[in-house]
């Protein structure tokens, strides 16, 4: 066992150059990946290499190329983000109580980084990873130096706060008091743009306090406003009714 | 310090063009919003290292192009999905875009240039040196990889400008399985500490 997974290892660097055999081989290695952390992060090194090796050997494209790729852009549609949403745990702890007096941000995003942290309570290591690798995000998220902490009622009453990191393009969402849904029915967050309004992932379902876990957005851009809509399970392409909340962005 | 600037600082301080590389994630963002501006200029940024390396990979300026097109709409299709907390955007196009050659090469299409590909192996040692202008970042990355043992700098070159998967490399050179993956495992740490990419 030692052995193979040695032998796993020091197939890193054939993998980062794309010389593995694809399939099982490559297969097997990027599950290994997701158990050593140390062979992702050395993976990700040499995968700049790679780069490197790339802009040496730079070459320029004959120039209608750039024509034609632009108007098959125009013609392609673009995919969602992967909405990533903190994995629940089937075990929870109470929560710290919102404290809403502690004026800096900082302090509030510590607590909020303890309370994700005490959640991380999951069965399977698959599990496990992902809540940690969410939690990693999230804390990477509440440790950048400028986050600006939001908050605001819906209509339908309840609060939902909001950690905006504008130079991350990133914000996390967390809710509190809103009113349960009838079976069938989410609650989704939408970036709602100047041109465009994309989904920013469904709210998981609230705990027994009336709270939900936090979710981490991608993408916000200049001018967005976040949303919030109730939708049909399991969630719409675009907002179908009227946002029980929407809330400018300072980005 | 949150790690897509400290990718970003390890980048500058790297081999190639890193000037605005965080400008590069930002772009990006709004790529994925639908920005045509923003893919514009990341095309303009881009298209440069990623026809370069499917050119050196495949060789038929054609195909080379069309694979190109293919790995820059990708870049358009999937720019929600980049995720700065795994590298910087450069890295992430360069690895669609040298995947995509890769898949393209070993398609069994691309079986009968094959063998004539194999047939004709240069000494990368010299094709390295035919692409390296007098560009301070082409000067890096050649002296980097001069630093490197011979077996080390074959089996890179072979495995990322050639193509090649490391069995066909071992074969290429004559060296067991084991060896080759420990050689371009060590050749790729020795560039990683040469680049300054930690």
């Amino acid at each position: 066992m030692r052995f193979l997974r040695h032998d796993q290892h020091s197939l890193s660097g054939a993998y980062a150059l794309d010389a593995l055999e694809g399939g099982a081989e490559r297969d097997r290695f990027t599950r290994h990946m997701g158990r050593c952390q140390s062979c992702a992060s050395e993976v990700r090194g040499f995968r700049e290499v790679a780069t490197a090796l790339a802009f040496a050997t730079a070459a320029e494209p004959p120039p209608e190329l750039r024509d034609r790729v632009l108007a098959a852009a125009a013609r392609t549609r673009q995919l969602p983000p992967e909405v990533r949403t903190h994995a629940r745990p089937r075990r929870t702890r109470a929560w710290t109580p919102w404290v809403p007096w502690i004026s800096g941000v900082v302090a509030t995003a510590s607590i909020v980084v303890a309370v994700l942290f005490g959640f991380a309570q999951a069965h399977t290591q698959q599990q496990l990873n992902q809540v940690q690798a969410e939690n990693e995000a999230i804390s990477l998220l509440l440790s950048s130096p400028q986050v600006t902490l939001l908050s605001h009622s819906t209509t339908k009453g309840g609060v939902a706060t909001v950690v905006l990191a504008a130079a991350r393009h990133q914000l996390v969402v967390w809710t509190s008091g809103l009113p349960a849904l009838p079976v069938g029915k989410v609650y989704q967050l939408w970036l709602i743009g100047k041109t465009k309004t994309v989904s920013a992932g469904l709210l998981p379902p609230a705990t027994s306090s009336g709270r939900t876990a936090a979710v981490l957005a991608s993408g916000v851009v200049k001018g967005d406003t976040l949303g919030l809509t109730v939708e049909p399970a399991p969630g719409s392409a675009q907002p179908t009714t009227t946002p029980i909340l929407a809330l400018p962005l300072p980005v | 310090m949150n790690p897509s600037d400290s990718d970003a600082s390890r980048f500058k301080s790297a081999a190639t063009d890193r000037r605005g590389e965080r400008d590069l994630d930002d772009l990006l963002v709004h790529v994925a919003r639908g920005d045509t501006e923003a893919f514009e200029a990341v095309y303009d940024r881009l298209v440069g290292p990623v026809y370069g390396v499917i050119r050196r990979v495949l060789r038929d300026p054609s195909q080379s192009e069309e694979v190109t097109q293919e790995v820059l709409l990708e870049v358009w299709r999937m720019a929600a999905r980049f995720d700065p907390a795994m590298g910087g955007a450069a890295t992430w196009v360069m690895t669609i875009a040298h995947r995509r050659a890769i898949d393209r090469v070993r398609s069994t299409t691309a079986a009968a240039d094959r063998e004539h590909r194999t047939a004709e192996v240069h000494t990368p040692h010299d094709e390295v040196a035919e692409a390296v202008e007098a560009s301070l970042d082409r000067e890096r990355v050649r002296r980097c990889l001069e630093g490197l043992t011979e077996v080390q700098r074959e089996s890179i070159t072979l495995a990322y400008y050639g193509g090649y998967s490391y069995r066909e490399v071992a074969g290429l050179l004559k060296v067991t399985l084991g060896a080759i993956k420990t050689r371009i495992r060590d050749g790729l740490i020795r560039m990683r500490d040469c680049l300054g990419v930690s």
